[in-house]
């Protein structure tokens, strides 16, 4: 068989697959968006409703807001947080040595785990009568100790931002070694013989130097960030009330409990745009190199 | 950091602090806090390990020393949990995943990475794309058609769907593990007669094998954890391990000895897994965006 007919035929099963289990159903959904579609009728999808369901979740549902706000929040703190712990532990740990890589290989721990079983020990955690932090506050910090994290709105919310952050600080902290290491060293010693501070070296040198890696690190956490779902459900559900209730636990709710599968998908829609977006970078930040 | 980028050159106002002792001091501090670290990336599975070897009793307890147990690792495998049966599930529906997934990525990924095709830089933008689509949009229409076709709560079902999640993943890596091949052997075997298929099987499949194995079991990973696709299609068959889980919300509470146990079934095999191919793990995540 000829190179020119082979090498498409190689290609077509697997873009098939890639084209029915995640082309279709984004183009399904986006169909399903514009029609009232309940799960509880037999027929699917019912009435055409145009644009119905997007200006629905606009002006009449504050629940979506929520979880806009929830989402949105909760991006910005996870990927703050998440970057700078990760940022910090990549300077203590590049230099190598016995300890160093030890503690490295330690970290694939946490991102071996399932989202949803660290969802669980957390809520483990901060359970108020027998919980590690409420035994760890009884002694250091009395006030805190009776506290029912999980029954506190804000509390809640700081509680599945730690446990997303204690979640993807390692991978990060990975990623962010291996770009430290392709910072040239002798910039770094050139820089410290003209006598500058370990401060500037990290902010003149090393900084911009490891820009691009940390520019793909940011983009692909926002994205996974945007997305939380495994350990919100096993945490919090979403509450208390809707506190800690993210879009794609706002969507789950509204197709699975209440049966709007319709509605749902226009959310859903609403979110596949902002994730468009940092795809779109990140694509940028891939194909740079070749 | 290296140590001559913490020699002190401002500050050092006193004879005390300056030179190799605050040098020194200062590698402390970075020893005490890489500890300080490990112990807190730690301390969830510690805490997990700990409680599965305690009675329900004695979780309430939170003593560290305690006469271990092995009952809950019994209890989680009878009824009503029966955590076999959720073992079972993710077992297969991960290995099945798997098995589809890696030959057809190979497939693509050498025609990928040895030839130029029309379109290719779009379908691998596509194929990256996929990866960041949310799970919630991907299940919605996939709901309603095994609704439709009697799949609810199938593993076929969800084998069809975790494919989803581990196509990209599996196309990306494997082509770069191919890109990393020379193309010398495989052009002198040509020269010598041999087709370009047995050129694949002969030549590319053997020095791609380590990589493939990568793959294999970086997808296996994915598809083993992957919880919101199973939460929305299975309810009582094909369950799967991180949606046992939930069976430990007993009426008086959360059953935290027992859900230490299912954790650490869940997550131990895991663990395992990901140490062995540790090194491609984050190249893995990336899909060659760093490396």
């Amino acid at each position: 068989m000829r190179d020119q007919t082979l090498k498409y035929l190689l290609v077509v099963p697997a873009v098939l697959v890639v084209f029915a289990t995640a082309v279709w159903p984004l183009i399904e959904s986006l169909r399903f968006s514009f029609y009232q579609g309940r799960t509880d009728r037999g027929d699917f999808p019912q009435n055409w409703l145009g644009f119905e369901n997007y200006t629905w979740a606009f002006l009449y549902e504050p629940a979506f807001w929520n979880s806009v706000w929830v989402t949105g929040l909760y991006t910005v703190v996870t990927v703050t947080l998440t970057t700078l712990f990760a940022l910090g532990l990549a300077m203590l740990l590049a230099p190598g040595g016995k300890l160093r890589s030890g503690v490295q290989t330690l970290l694939i721990l946490p991102f071996a785990m399932s989202p949803a079983l660290i969802g669980v020990s957390f809520r483990f955690m901060f359970n108020p009568e027998f919980g590690l932090f409420d035994a760890f506050f009884g002694v250091v910090f009395p006030p805190l100790a009776d506290v029912s994290w999980l029954a506190d709105p804000d509390l809640a919310f700081a509680v599945i931002v730690m446990a997303d952050v204690w979640g993807w600080i390692p991978f990060l902290t990975l990623v962010l070694i291996g770009g430290l290491a392709s910072v040239p060293q002798d910039t770094i010693e050139a820089a410290q013989v003209d006598g500058a501070s370990g401060w500037r070296v990290f902010k003149d040198v090393t900084l911009p130097q490891l820009m691009p890696v940390l520019a793909v690190v940011i983009i692909l956490k926002a994205i996974f960030s945007l997305k939380t779902f495994d350990q919100v459900f096993m945490l919090t559900n979403g509450g208390p009330g809707t506190a800690t209730q993210t879009l794609s636990h706002y969507i789950y709710i509204t197709s699975t409990r209440y049966g709007q599968v319709g509605y749902a998908a226009s959310v859903a829609w609403l979110m596949v745009i902002p994730m468009m977006v940092l795809t779109y970078f990140y694509a940028k930040f891939v194909f740079k190199k070749d | 950091m290296t140590e001559q980028s913490t020699v002190p050159t401002t500050g050092a106002n006193s004879e005390f602090w300056t030179g190799k002792r605050k040098q020194r001091l200062w590698r402390a501090v970075q020893t005490v806090l890489i500890l300080i670290a490990a112990f807190i990336m730690l301390i969830p599975i510690i805490w997990i390990f700990l409680a599965a070897f305690k009675s329900h009793v004695e979780v309430y307890q939170l003593r560290l020393f305690f006469t271990p147990t092995f009952e809950n690792f019994g209890t989680v495998f009878e009824e009503p949990y029966d955590l076999g049966a959720k073992l079972f599930n993710s077992t297969i529906v991960a290995f099945v995943t798997v098995v589809f997934a890696i030959p057809i990525a190979t497939m693509a990924a050498y025609s990928f990475s040895r030839f130029r095709l029309k379109f290719e830089t779009t379908i691998l933008v596509v194929i990256l794309a996929t990866q960041f689509v949310p799970a919630v949009v991907i299940i919605l229409p996939f709901f309603i058609m095994f609704r439709d076709l009697g799949l609810l709560d199938t593993r076929i079902g969800l084998i069809m769907v975790n494919l989803a999640i581990v196509m990209p993943f599996a196309i990306w890596m494997i082509k770069g593990f191919i890109d990393g091949i020379p193309m010398d052997t495989e052009e002198a075997a040509m020269v010598d007669g041999s087709s370009r298929l047995q050129v694949i099987r002969n030549i590319v499949l053997p020095m791609a094998a380590p990589g493939l194995v990568t793959a294999s079991i970086f997808c296996f990973i994915l598809a083993w954890n992957e919880f919101l696709f199973a939460l929305f299609l299975t309810n009582r068959e094909a369950t799967t391990l991180p949606i046992g889980l939930a069976l430990f919300r007993g009426e008086e509470g959360d059953l935290w000895n027992l859900l230490s146990a299912a954790g650490i079934i869940i997550m131990l095999p895991m663990f395992v897994l990901a140490l062995a191919i540790r090194k491609y793990f984050v190249q893995g995540m990336t899909m060659g965006a760093v490396r």
